[in-house]
């Protein structure tokens, strides 16, 4: 790193690239122009501070840096955890742990004791969470060191989550929930990312009221437990001490922390593929389009983001891009205009343009911005263009240094996400050397416009020109909060009443309600696709919960029996049956409410309700939680669709299954000999049945054998 | 380029008499012969140095029917000057004067109103659109900020509050003279280049910060009802007097405000203060000395009973309930920064601790001490945020109860201490930074005449008894002195 200041001075130099004309100025005179004939000496050395690197005895990894500058100490943990780690289903846990870790206090003291404590000497102890990093860390004037630390390792090695500050932040996120949809400008930002990395994926997910529920202080605990300890983390401290004391210091109080650890699971990788096309918000408070186009950028050390920055600056950055000269300075259409490639270090950023303008001059700014991206990647870009580019960055790259602070948090973050300690010389000296060729290339190969989301947050009524006239598909995004499923629907005595109607009209359709209700049992044989794998079945049901089913996989058998409470599953090349794993139970109990059979006779079980959601739709809840909305086909009124949530490991779906070949079964019923299953919005599997039989006569001894 | 500015840049804190006896030894002041003045503050830590012009005039000063003036004046820095910015400077200049002169006739037949002749007002609409377009053939865009970019300049902005305007940013230490150059010339020379583009920029901009959230709106109807005469009442300037805005209108600003005697320039870094004196002198020594601004005279009526005012708007609920108060050079400034303190700083504030922790019914809340601006008698304001399912009188009814408590019963001494330390420590932290010492330097000087103010009311901050907080917030937290702020959601008959 020493040489480093060399190389800023020469490059300094070679960025000068106007020829100087001249000026005259007389003494006493106002020096117009001067600025042409400016030479500029050399930039003095910056001064690269050191930064000592050791592992106390626990194995905790430590940088230690010196600053006497101001007479405060601060330190860092970064914690290899993230929001990507949430388990599914329970996004947002991630977030409520590192909060109440400090907020909940210590075995020993309420958060509200470390509250006062800390404020007292104008200290502050505070965590946060990203997707692939949490942090934690302090701050402190050098003379409140010990106590503060001895704070900090109170909370970080015996935090209490107490429940009072769970539920604190519960009904915190809540508002902020209800509050998602207020602000135009957060909702464009929000929604762009949600669309681009995938809503229901951990990457594009978001906290919701069923997922908050969902979360209990034993999760907490867990995943506290799972990532919290020496091996999983680094740790860096910064200000006015003594290196030597400092380390003593950090052996005695940190090194000493042995808690029990295993191995953390890697973080997830982004797969999500988004649906170009336009997702336009309607909001007619707001007199200005906030908007956003792109689609996913790339890592800091993908070899060609030099030149992707390069890019991005000629295009969008700062207050000489192309798209702020003509956007902002030739058409006045908007005070902000820019964006860019975006990197992250271990998941693909965004590349992104966003813009927020007039209402009326909505479409036309997109047509402006898409117009100017094709055009650079059409023709490139000029030599001069390159040059500013390049200059900027490299007359610049001093104020990389003009803090040691900023010294010591990057080699600290390099080494956490796995980059080389000199990444930040390699990249100045890759942008160094990008040429107006390589700008062309990247621009076509990264920028990919029939891949754009483009979002709209606006007035849609009043756009001048319609969004139809960008030609692109368009889907609406509703901007309303996701309510818990239970009070979804509106419910009144007209809704329950028209439910009833609806259901009895399928009743008719599938047999008539008596028929339905004399289906005693229910014996099928089916092949089935499930996802890629072929599947035989074969099914025996008795009314209304018990359950015997083989599967025959490519891989081996599976058995699943239940008699309504309890029962057994066998894996492939299992050697016998094993009691039912929950999650299985909880799926059969869960499929049992769905049967067809009864999901039709929902009106006579006291525990279900049956509401109208439109002319055609009902919504049946049960008591316990379960839902799901059946769908008639209006015209024979036949049951046509099922739809409901299923909890998968990476949170709730969407699922539908679509009912088809509806045909006679003996005893005056009907069933579907063809069911199509959408997860997501995609086919994820198909069943086809060969027979269907009901009331054979099968026996709960045949269920169980 | 106007942040939403809630907070000054430093309120009157302070630091240990040693600190200051530090601090000075790095200082150097000097005032050109023509009453610019600058401070100058050596840190040689690192080869930058971040600079800082700050004018004593914002946007209290607008024009009457012209608001936003300084604002649109401030955007002139993006446009350069008469060597930088241009493709043929004379010719420029003529196409400028053509383009006012376009613009005059067409406001002589506009003032006519009835009598307007719709053929003529179409002709002169014209002419105006071609001279616009004639003066923009000759503009090399962007040419100052690109200029100021390529040579390693960073966090180029400029902002215009109600009290004040700056410009600032950093450059490598080698370039020092390159901001002299730029910024002496543009100062005394600035060119209103592409000015009526720039004016659908400033419009959008009000659109931004107040038109497209419930925040602005709110803020913007808060300032109208709770001032009736003073200039505080304009929060961002009308989308009217926006749209007709005038070059020549912005010309009669810069001469009447940005005279030497009305600036003040702060430079930290990497200098050498003998070099900084010799630049000053030869690039704003040229500049003549002239008169110093008329004042601003108009004083707010006092307050005669409480006032209410609501915002309609589909989002959830906020609130603001403010209160007038005297100038931040008033005798109790100290007590009402402390009384701002104790209500909210931190989680052991009361108001957070009532509010959010323990009643559940705030999901944030703030309270500013001063607002929108300090140089003149201003308001003390609250703003919350409710709960799921809380509303604004929620809020409101919990504040009163507050105040009226802090009122009878009055704060703590460890409460007022710790407020102290915590604003001691909030000062030393803001100091590691080249840029905002920079702009702290400059705006000291120019509101209180020296630079050290920022350290000496230390004395004065540690001289706040918790009876001056029960004081002050007895003086002022009147209700026949309060305008309270809410939105509501319109009612739904009224929406499509």
């Amino acid at each position: 790193m020493r040489n480093l200041s060399l190389l800023i001075a020469s490059l300094a130099a070679f960025g000068q690239g106007a020829a100087p004309k001249p000026v005259p100025a007389k003494p006493g005179q106002l020096q117009v122009g001067a600025w042409k004939n400016l030479k500029f000496g050399k930039l003095a050395d910056v001064k690269i501070p050191e930064v000592e690197v050791f592992t106390l005895k626990n194995g905790l990894k430590v940088y230690l840096l010196e600053n006497h500058t101001l007479p405060f100490i601060s330190g860092t943990a970064l914690v290899r955890t993230g929001g990507l780690l949430d388990p599914g289903g329970k996004a947002g846990l991630s977030e409520i742990m590192t909060t109440v870790m400090r907020t909940g206090g210590s075995k020993d003291k309420t958060g509200d004791q470390i509250d006062e404590q800390l404020e007292n000497i104008a200290a502050a102890v505070e965590s946060g969470v990203q997707n692939e990093v949490a942090t934690f860390s302090f701050n402190c004037l050098k003379e409140n060191i010990d106590e503060v630390l001895g704070v900090y390792f109170d909370l970080l090695s015996q935090p209490e989550f107490r429940q009072d500050k769970i539920d604190l932040l519960k009904t915190q996120f809540r508002s902020a929930i209800a509050r998602r949809y207020d602000d135009a400008d957060e909702v464009n930002r929000n929604e762009f990312q949600t669309t681009v990395y995938g809503r229901d994926t951990p990457f594009g997910r978001e906290v919701e009221y069923e997922t908050l529920d969902a979360i209990s202080r034993a999760d907490l605990i867990d995943f506290y437990k799972r990532y919290y300890h020496p091996a999983n983390m680094m740790f860096s401290v910064s200000g006015d001490f003594d290196k030597a004391a400092m380390r003593a210091r950090l052996e005695q109080v940190l090194g000493n922390w042995t808690p029990p650890a295993n191995p953390v699971p890697v973080f997830p990788k982004l797969t999500h593929q988004a649906t170009p096309g336009i997702y336009s918000g309607d909001k007619p408070e707001v007199s200005q389009t906030f908007l956003t186009i792109g689609h996913l950028g790339g890592l800091y050390s993908d070899k060609d983001y030099p030149a992707l920055e390069v890019l991005s600056d000629i295009l969008a950055g700062g207050f000489d891009s192309r798209l702020f000269r003509k956007v902002r300075t030739e058409l006045g259409y908007a005070y902000n205009i820019g964006g860019g490639w975006g990197a992250d270090y271990l998941h693909p950023g965004t590349f992104q343009i966003s813009a927020s303008t007039k209402t009326e001059s909505t479409v036309h700014t997109i047509q402006t911005i898409l117009q100017e991206i094709e055009k650079i990647r059409a023709s490139g870009v000029t030599d001069e263009e390159v040059a500013t580019a390049k200059d900027k960055v490299i007359n610049s790259f001093v104020f990389n240094f003009d803090r040691p602070q900023k010294t010591l948090s990057r080699l600290f973050r390099y080494d956490y996400y796995g980059y080389p300690k000199d990444y930040l010389v390699q990249y100045q000296k890759a942008i160094a050397s990008v040429t107006k060729a390589d700008v062309l290339r990247v621009a076509k190969q990264y920028i990919d416009p029939s891949k754009f989301v483009i979002v709209t947050i606006g007035n849609t009524a009043e756009f001048k020109t319609p969004l139809t006239d960008l030609k692109l598909p368009i889907a609406k995004l509703a901007l309303k909060v996701k309510e818990p499923a239970a009070d979804k629907a509106q419910v009144s005595g007209a809704t329950l009443a028209k439910g009833k109607q609806i259901l009895a009209r399928m009743q008719q359709a599938a047999g008539g309600a008596e028929n339905l209700a004399n289906v005693r049992d229910v014996t099928m044989t089916a092949n089935a696709t499930l996802g890629n794998l072929a599947v035989k079945q074969k099914t025996l049901f008795i009314s209304p919960n018990q359950l015997r089913q083989e599967q025959e996989l490519p891989f081996g058998k599976v058995l699943v029996k239940w008699d309504g409470k309890t029962g057994t599953f066998q894996a492939p090349n299992a050697p016998g049956p094993m009691p039912m794993p929950s999650p299985v139970a909880k799926q059969i109990t869960e499929e049992m409410f769905r049967n067809m059979f009864t999901l039709l006779l929902s009106d006579r079980n006291a525990d279900r309700t049956v509401n109208a959601i439109s002319d055609t739709a009902v919504e049946i809840t049960d008591k316990s939680g379960n839902a799901a909305t059946l769908t008639m086909d209006a015209a024979t009124g036949l049951p046509a669709k099922l739809s409901y949530k299923m909890m998968g490991p990476q949170g709730p779906s969407d699922v539908e299954s679509i009912y088809k070949d509806i045909r006679d079964i003996g005893g005056g019923v009907k069933a579907p000999f063809l069911v199509e299953i959408n997860q997501g919005g995609k086919k994820a599997s198909e069943i086809k049945y060969e027979t269907i039989t009901a009331n054979t006569g099968v026996k709960p001894e045949e269920i169980m054998k | 380029m106007r942040p939403l500015v809630f907070f000054p840049l430093l309120a009157a804190v302070c630091l240990h008499g040693q600190n200051l006896a530090d601090f000075e030894k790095r200082v150097t002041e000097f005032t050109l012969a023509n009453g610019l003045h600058f401070i100058v503050m050596e840190r040689h830590e690192a080869p930058v140095v971040s600079f800082h012009l700050h004018v004593d005039s914002g946007a209290a000063n607008d024009p009457a029917n012209a608001s936003s003036t300084a604002h649109m004046f401030e955007h002139m820095i993006g446009k350069g000057t008469v060597s930088l910015g241009t493709k043929n400077w004379p010719e420029e200049e003529k196409a400028l004067q053509a383009v006012e002169a376009a613009y005059d006739k067409l406001e002589e037949e506009r003032v006519k109103g009835r009598r307007a002749s719709s053929a003529q007002l179409e002709r002169l609409k014209a002419t105006l659109d071609k001279a616009i377009e004639k003066a923009n053939s000759f503009v090399d865009q962007n040419a100052f900020t690109k200029e100021i970019e390529r040579n390693g300049g960073v966090g180029f902005n400029a902002s215009t509050a109600l009290d004040y305007t700056n410009y600032f940013y950093s450059l490598p230490a080698n370039r020092t003279e390159l901001w002299f150059a730029l910024q002496s010339e543009w100062t005394a020379r600035p060119v209103f280049r592409e000015f009526y583009k720039e004016r659908d920029v400033v419009r959008e901009e009000r659109r931004m910060r107040v038109e497209s959230g419930a925040q602005g709106k709110l803020i913007e109807a808060l300032l109208t009802t709770s001032f009736t005469a003073h200039p505080y009442r304009n929060f961002i300037g009308w989308a009217s007097d926006i749209e007709n805005l005038r070059a020549k209108g912005g010309a009669e600003f810069h001469k009447t405000y940005y005279v030497p005697g009305n600036m003040c320039i702060g430079i930290v870094g990497d200098v050498n203060p003998a070099e900084i004196k010799r630049l000053a002198e030869k690039y704003f020594g040229p500049i003549p000395a002239a008169p110093l601004p008329p004042r601003l005279v108009t004083r707010e009526p006092q307050q005669i009973g409480i006032k209410r005012v609501t915002v309609e708007d589909p989002s959830q609920p906020l609130v603001v309930i403010a209160y007038h108060r005297p100038d931040g050079t008033h005798a109790d400034d100290a007590a009402i920064d402390v009384l701002n303190g104790v209500l909210s700083s931190g989680r052991t504030s009361i108001l957070y601790k009532e509010m959010v922790r323990d009643k559940k019914i705030a999901l944030g809340l703030q309270t500013i001490p001063q607002f929108p601006g300090g140089k003149y008698p201003n308001l003390f304001l609250y703003f919350g945020v409710p709960n799921q399912g809380k509303t604004a009188d929620d809020l409101e009814k919990s504040w009163d109860e507050i105040i009226a408590r802090v009122q009878k019963d009055g704060v703590d001494e460890p409460t007022v201490k710790r407020v102290k330390v915590k604003m001691r420590a909030g000062l030393l932290r803001a100091l590691d930074s080249n840029s905002g010492l920079a702009g702290a330097l400059a705006s000291n000087w120019m509101t209180y005449g020296d630079w050290r103010k920022m350290f000496t009311d230390l004395e004065e901050l540690d001289k706040v008894t918790p009876a001056d907080v029960q004081r002050v917030a007895k003086t002022y937290l009147l209700p026949s002195n309060k305008t309270v702020g809410v939105t509501v959601q319109p009612k739904k008959e009224e929406t499509k």
